[in-house]
């Protein structure tokens, strides 16, 4: 695989500070792409999969509690955070265990979801 | 890359057979499909909004609840420790209407007529659907607990179902003297919200505590040999409220024998408590109204298909949350909002051609047992060999540290505002 890169969490999104290292892998290949057809049909799967995240956190951006807002995140940085939550590097269980059935391709779709809902 | 290409083929391909597609879809061409809720709370007011909200207008949807005001019973023990208003756990269904073109009916749905697909109401008119959701959640069995009845629950409350009786518990247990006794009869499983009791304790102990009466006592009758998070309520009560809590499970109370409710007495094997608030939890099961239409099977809940939630007995009707026998997910408010979602897309995959995955399920119950100390069971499940089975499932530790335990709290407060905004806003 290729070179691996590093993303710092941005300051204020979640509880601490992660540093998070993936390879150039398919997923990310996939975001970075533009694949039209296959994002329009990721549009259905990322509304989908994002049904299961706002039971906790809000559509609308607003966050109250513990819980963050994850609207309007850069895809590159939402994917990170997901996988990291996946290798159970970040420590919140709830998070670990949405997280880990999500493929590369679902955390892509949702990644784009979310990006997307913050642009509005 | 390969399976994204591949789908989108398929789709294609459902477009080209599009006319062959939608004979089988009913109704479409003549009228809007249309979808009757039955219950406003976690699960049908989730399935309303979603369904409204993504099929954009393509699919009629009418949730049918009484009750204009909703109280939430998820916090509504903390509403009993203090921490939480009234008004904070009481919630409107405007804006389903609103932003989301859900038609509100406010009325008690009395029956559903499974032959004319209709659901009959308490004025006796009569709603048409095409999928019908029904997620009424619990009805209590006033029969289970000798000496008590309906006529008793002012006198004994359970305050198991949202509401006024939620109010009615509240002042008994601020009225509780120092030094008085509370007694909660435990129910036997399966019963919603499995740590609810347990978190209920806690929070009366709390409210005892803060109000200076330290003296007094709160004794659980309990029919089960264990309950949910056991280890870390109990060590919460040892280390919060030592001496105030006493949990009996079956083998030392020997068996309830029965209540009192005109002289506050409650009897067991092992003996008798003249106690100052007796808080008692029945036995459960689904809403009557799944009971009425025979969607129950012999212990008073609803199988399900597990892949989408609709009721084995009828392909018509999708049955959700507290009513529904969900294999490994508890009966919670977490519970019925997720499989809310799945009901909501499969129900746009039947009636207007939406692309539907599989179904994905997950569940956390958060409890509160003393400020800022509280702890969380989840998981997430799939359907398995006929049934929702868990995949992977977690739970706080006894002897966490207090920043974790905070840190679980304002997840917990962050949860509520969350998915009530997911139900309602």
């Amino acid at each position: 695989m290729g070179a691996g890169i590093a993303w710092k969490r941005r300051s204020g999104r979640a509880s601490k500070p992660v540093t998070v290292m993936y390879c150039m892998g398919s997923g990310l290949g996939f975001v970075l792409g533009s694949v039209s057809a296959a994002q329009a049909d990721n549009k259905a799967l990322g509304q989908f999969l994002a049904s299961e995240c706002t039971t906790c956190h809000q559509l609308s951006g607003e966050s109250t509690g513990g819980i963050p807002p994850i609207t309007g995140w850069p895809k590159s940085q939402f994917i990170a955070v997901l996988r990291s939550y996946r290798a159970k590097e970040r420590d919140n269980e709830v998070m670990q265990t949405i997280a880990g059935r999500l493929s590369d391709d679902e955390i892509a779709a949702l990644a784009a979801f979310f990006e997307d809902l913050g642009k509005k | 890359m390969g399976r994204l290409t591949r789908r989108t083929f398929l789709q294609s391909s459902a477009a080209v057979a599009g006319a062959a597609a939608f004979s089988a879809v009913p109704a479409i061409g003549q009228a809007k499909p249309r979808v009757v809720v039955i219950g406003g709370g976690a699960g049908g007011t989730t399935a309303a909004k979603y369904i409204a909200r993504d099929s954009k207008g393509a699919i009629d949807v009418t949730l049918v609840e009484p009750l204009k005001r909703y109280q939430t019973c998820f916090h509504s023990n903390l509403y009993l420790g203090g921490y939480r208003s009234y008004d904070s756990i009481t919630h409107g269904y405007e804006k389903l209407t609103s932003a989301y073109g859900v038609k509100m009916n406010h009325q008690w749905a009395s029956a559903i007529d499974r032959d004319k697909k209709q659901v009959v109401l308490a004025d006796g008119s009569r709603l048409s659907y095409d999928r019908l959701v029904v997620s009424p959640g619990i009805a209590l069995k006033y029969d289970s607990v000798p000496g008590w009845g309906k006529e008793h629950e002012v006198a004994m409350p359970h305050a198991w179902l949202p509401g006024e009786q939620t109010q009615i518990l509240k002042k008994r247990l601020d009225a509780v003297p120092d030094g008085g006794v509370i007694v909660m009869i435990a129910p036997p499983n399966p019963f919603r919200c499995p740590p609810g009791p347990y978190e209920r304790v806690s929070m009366m102990a709390h409210a005892l505590k803060a109000a200076g009466k330290s003296k007094s006592k709160i004794i659980v009758i309990d029919p089960k040999e264990n309950f949910s998070k056991q280890g870390l309520f109990q060590e919460g009560w040892e280390k919060y409220y030592k001496g105030m809590v006493e949990w009996l499970g079956p083998k030392v109370h020997d068996g309830l024998k029965s209540v009192d409710p005109k002289t506050n007495t409650v009897v067991t094997g092992f003996e008798t408590y003249k106690a100052a608030l007796v808080n008692v939890i029945p036995a459960q099961t689904a809403g009557t109204i799944a009971i009425d239409a025979k969607l129950t099977n012999a212990g008073g809940f609803c199988p399900i298909d597990a892949a989408s939630m609709k009721s084995t007995v009828d392909p018509n009707i999708y049955v959700l949350g507290d009513a529904s026998i969900a294999g490994d997910m508890p009966k919670s408010g977490f519970s019925a909002n997720s499989q809310a979602k799945v009901a909501a897309l499969m129900i746009r995959g039947e009636l207007i051609k939406a692309e539907t995955f599989p179904a994905r399920y997950a569940n956390t119950c958060w409890s509160l047992i003393e400020t800022d100390d509280a702890v969380k069971v989840g998981g997430r499940y799939e359907a398995k060999d006929g049934k929702i089975a868990a995949t992977e499932t977690f739970v706080s530790k006894t002897g966490e540290s207090a920043d974790l335990r905070k840190a679980t709290q304002a997840e917990n407060m962050g949860w509520y505002a969350g998915i009530s905004a997911d139900m309602f806003g």
